[in-house]
């Protein structure tokens, strides 16, 4: 029999596992979380972490900014941060008497923005909006960020005192929100007994550059989708929307955003096709923060539970 | 199994949506609208206001309802329905108990397994509303109520939440519409016993009815009720209004105020000598609780599981506590007993001493007059009737002691009751031998339908006196009060001005209604046991016994699950070869103990099946990447790739796993 055929180029496949695998040698234990991670920036979508502190939300992104060959900035969210603190300000220059712009770190390639549920909702919103429209405005000049651009923000569970959850609509920028978890026994006994995670972040070596990138999110863009994958995608979909515990259902751009981390997901699979295991392996992490939950209702729950009703055709 | 009871127990305990609560509360509506006609008035409205305020506490106060809440609910239901009816058992009481403790269900709704419990009791008290009354209404009520009961249980279903009721309600319907033909078959087969099954009877007086007694006013509330009694259909022409006699009671004893049958004249049927045409007719009766068939005057011969009295009333052996359909002859001209024996003459004499002196002093008097002329004594009394400022009322006043006395001499006004009992007391009084009959007079004839209609309304009392020569003769003093209650076709008793004025088109419609009614109960309610066992004469079977019935039914059934297996399998959604294919081993792995679900993965489902049967690892491995392959690795179908997967499926032998 014919195996499937092989991915025609192998050399960003390559890299990639490479990369993957050094994240990984960072955070123990959770590749899926990591190659999930992967998954949204080859996709081109911004990653949202999300999980109770010290699980590793900040190491994960400063592994992905060492190993993608990207420019890099930071910031801390915090409730006095102003959007100025993250778009930049125009200064009046005495010289030439007119405003200078001074970027401020959102014009970059990667940026980690840390705990972004601190800051005020005015401050979160001045960076989503830059998230969906790839561009800044400052003093009515619309400033272009670097392309591509990627956001990977941390935040903690909103049951935590002092933050300002992100609403609804917002959470949308996000292509998959991803939660880290307790690392289980044995990688948590490894972490206990190697090195400071710092010390290993300074020696990580970058293996992805922007062109690898550029290349992977064009081969993800030609991995085949067969009818018989788009049928079950669009009947995941329509679950969600007559489900009875979800009062809004994903949206058609929801689901495009599916179908883009599902591609990416395949291709780091080492696969040129689509399966059905990658939408099911997506659905949850692309899906459950989109969906506007009835009273009451856990929306990974209820995520869950459709991918566990609908069939597969 | 603690797997299995765990997993069904989950399910068991799930808590509903408000969609399938709503449901459950439509259903439960239905319930109580279905039974409305004949529960307490109180009843369904307290019933109502319970149901509003069970969906009023799950919208706004979700959770257990308390213990204090249920009990005193449940304790306050039965003490109401107990002092209602005097007590807890029997037809009507214990539905309306039944009715009342599913509605309070709602209360404790909450689970799928509350809902599938809530329902399937709707369905029984949904069934138990035949039980009080079989009509076209309410059959086609309890059908329709049966529609938002597999609503509520569809609706539990996975998947199944749907958003609109019409979405919803297309399926249900669609169900119901598949029982049909089940219904029809068990309707036609189920081999039917003579007596009913459930022996909850009913009150006796559920119905009021002519009875064997009368004294005046008795039948005032018969008379303004516009209930069918029976329906006649004849062979050939319908005999005229002034004939439609239909004799039930025949009274002798009199006391002064009340007629009754006494103990009625023993001894042989009354010779009866037809002079002129002979009417043969089928009566269909409603259900009376008494024995008395009513028949046209005169009947000639007693149907089969009845008998004639000596004075020709005609008796069924059981009593008629359901529509009854009979066949008769009867003589509309008649020589009835032309001999008359000491004994009956005496008997048709009789009157109790020391009542109504001016009314025997009357009758003395014209005996004076007429001499031997008895005829002409009975054309006085009637013109008497006639001329002497009579009226005709449903509302009389009422009668002292010497009742006649005061009907003939001070009041002068009543109904049919009132002139037999007067113009028979006359006639005694004079020394001619009389007696009362009541029945009923008249009806509806409908022409579309080519039946008579007889109303409760039509029941009617008359005399008949015996006249040397011709035997018993009918008078119908009524008649000479108000001519037009003897000869009208109508429909009502009513006297013009009363409450019963209706319309023409109302009274129309309500005789096509009637025919619709007819054919229920001709066609449905009345096919018992003797018509079943007739069902097959057309095929030469006289008389098909039960076990021929139950084979037709059996094999009536499997023709049925034939077809709509038949019918399943044509409408089986057309996929293509490989997903034939792999439903086909999916379920044959099922078989050799490896589960599956629709919603995996058909990848994931082949390496947990490598993982199963290690020793088959390769084979199951490279079927789930032949799958994949053709299905998602490509955009346009693959038919070499699928018919190969096809045939590698077909000849894949999962190992026996031994447990």
């Amino acid at each position: 029999m014919s195996a499937p055929e092989p991915i025609r180029d192998n050399t960003f496949k390559r890299r990639l596992d490479a990369g993957i695998e050094q994240v990984n040698s960072v955070l123990l234990g959770k590749p899926r979380q990591v190659k999930l991670a992967f998954t949204c920036l080859i996709a081109r979508g911004h990653l949202l972490l999300e999980d109770v502190p010290g699980v590793g939300k900040t190491t994960l992104a400063h592994a992905l900014a060492a190993t993608f060959d990207l420019d890099f900035q930071r910031i801390q969210f915090t409730s006095d941060l102003l959007p100025s603190d993250i778009i930049g300000v125009s200064v009046y220059e005495r010289d030439g008497g007119t405003f200078r712009f001074h970027p401020g770190p959102i014009f970059t390639r990667l940026l980690l923005a840390d705990e972004i549920n601190r800051a005020s909702p005015k401050t979160q919103s001045a960076l989503l909006e830059a998230m969906a429209e790839g561009q800044a405005t400052v003093d009515g000049v619309t400033h272009a960020l670097p392309q591509p651009f990627f956001v990977v923000a941390t935040q903690n569970p909103l049951d935590l005192a002092g933050t300002f959850p992100l609403p609804d609509s917002q959470l949308d920028r996000f292509m998959l929100r991803v939660s880290l978890d307790y690392p289980d026994a044995a990688a948590e006994r490894a972490l206990l007994s190697g090195a400071d995670r710092r010390d290993i972040l300074a020696q990580l070596q970058p293996t992805l550059d922007g062109a690898a990138l550029d290349m992977l999110h064009t081969q993800s863009l030609a991995t085949t989708v067969s009818p018989a994958l788009l049928d079950y995608l669009q009947a995941l979909l329509a679950a969600t929307r007559r489900h009875p515990d979800i009062r809004v259902g994903l949206s058609p751009r929801a689901g495009l955003s599916l179908l883009a981390a599902s591609r990416a997901w395949a291709l780091a699979s080492g696969r040129d096709y689509v399966l059905p295991e990658d939408i099911q392996a997506l659905f949850v992490p692309a899906a459950s923060h989109r969906l506007i939950p009835g009273k009451g209702a856990h929306r990974e729950a209820i995520a869950r539970a459709i991918l566990a009703e609908v069939a597969v055709g | 199994m603690n797997f299995l009871y765990a997993l069904t127990h989950k399910v068991r305990e799930a808590p509903i949506s408000a969609g399938t609560f709503n449901l459950v509360c439509i259903t439960m509506a239905c319930v109580v609208a279905v039974h409305a006609s004949h529960l307490p008035i109180w009843l369904t409205l307290l019933l109502g206001f319970a149901l509003l305020a069970s969906h009023w506490r799950r919208r706004h106060r979700p959770g257990k309802t308390p213990m204090w809440l249920k009990l005193p609910l449940t304790l306050g239901l039965l003490a109401g329905i107990v002092v209602w009816y005097g007590n807890l058992f029997g037809r009507e009481p214990g539905s309306a108990f039944a009715v009342g403790l599913l509605v309070l269900k709602t209360f404790e709704c909450e689970t799928v397994r509350d809902v599938r419990v809530a329902v399937a009791f709707a369905c029984f008290a949904l069934m138990a509303a035949l039980l009080s009354d079989q009509g076209l209404v309410v059959t086609v009520a309890v059908a329709l109520a049966i529609v938002p009961a597999l609503m509520s249980l569809r609706s539990l279903e996975p998947g199944q939440a749907q958003r609109t009721i019409t979405q919803a309600a297309l399926p249900a319907l669609g169900l119901l519409a598949a029982a049909v033909p089940l219904a029809l078959l068990a309707f036609l087969f189920v081999p039917r016993l003579s007596e009913p099954l459930w022996g909850a009877p009913a009150a006796d007086t559920a119905k009021p009815g002519l009875s064997s007694s009368m004294s005046p006013g008795d039948l005032t509330e018969l008379l303004t009720d516009d209930s069918a009694a029976m329906r006649v259909s004849f062979d050939g022409v319908a005999p005229g209004p002034d004939q439609r006699y239909f004799r039930a009671f025949v009274m002798w004893n009199f006391d002064g105020r009340r007629w009754d049958h006494g103990y009625g004249r023993r001894g042989e049927v009354a010779g009866l000598l037809p002079q002129g045409p002979v009417a043969t007719y089928e009566i269909t009766l409603e259900a009376t609780h008494r024995r008395t068939l009513p028949a046209l005057d005169v009947p000639m011969a007693a149907p089969e599981g009845a008998r004639l009295s000596a004075d020709r009333e005609l008796s069924s052996n059981d009593r008629i506590d359901d529509v009854r359909r009979y066949r008769l002859s009867s003589a509309l001209g008649y020589g009835l007993q032309a001999d008359l024996d000491e004994n009956t003459r005496r008997l048709g004499l009789q009157l109790p001493p020391n009542f109504d002196p001016r009314a025997r002093a009357l009758a003395q008097q014209w005996r004076l007059t007429f001499g031997q002329n008895d005829e002409g004594i009975a054309r006085a009394a009637l013109g008497l009737f006639h001329d002497g400022g009579f009226r005709y009322t449903l509302a009389p006043a009422p009668l002292g002691r010497d009742s006649i006395d005061d009907f003939l001499f001070n009041t002068h006004e009543g109904f049919c009751e009132h002139y037999a009992s007067a113009f028979t007391f006359l006639m005694r009084a004079a020394g001619i031998p009389a007696r009362v009959v009541t029945g009923y007079q008249g009806g509806f004839y409908n022409r579309l339908g080519q039946y008579l209609l007889v109303r409760q309304s039509n029941a009617h009392a008359w005399s008949e006196v015996w006249l040397a020569g011709r035997g018993w003769v009918r008078f119908d003093p009524t008649g000479a009060v108000r001519p037009e209650r003897i000869a009208a076709d109508g429909t009502s008793a009513g006297d013009g001005s009363g409450p019963w004025y209706q319309p023409a088109w109302l009274q129309a419609a309500r005789n096509r209604w009637d025919i619709v009614n007819r054919l229920w109960a001709q066609g449905v309610t009345g096919f018992d046991a003797l018509r079943q066992r007739s069902l097959l004469q057309p095929f030469g079977v006289r008389e098909a016994p039960p076990s021929m019935l139950v084979t037709i039914l059996a094999s009536g059934i499997c023709l049925l699950a034939a077809i709509g297996l038949g019918w399943a399998l044509y409408r089986r959604p057309e996929g293509d070869v490989a997903q034939r294919a792999l439903a086909r081993l999916k379920a044959r792995l099922e078989r050799r103990g490896l589960a599956s679900r629709a919603s995996e993965a058909p990848g994931h489902y082949f390496s947990r099946a490598a993982r199963f049967w290690p020793s088959q690892r390769k084979e199951l491995e490279s079927l789930g990447t032949l799958y994949n392959h053709l299905t998602y690795a490509r955009s346009e179908p693959a038919p070499e790739l699928a018919r190969r997967f096809a045939r590698m499926a077909r000849e894949f032998r999962p190992p026996r796993v031994v447990k």
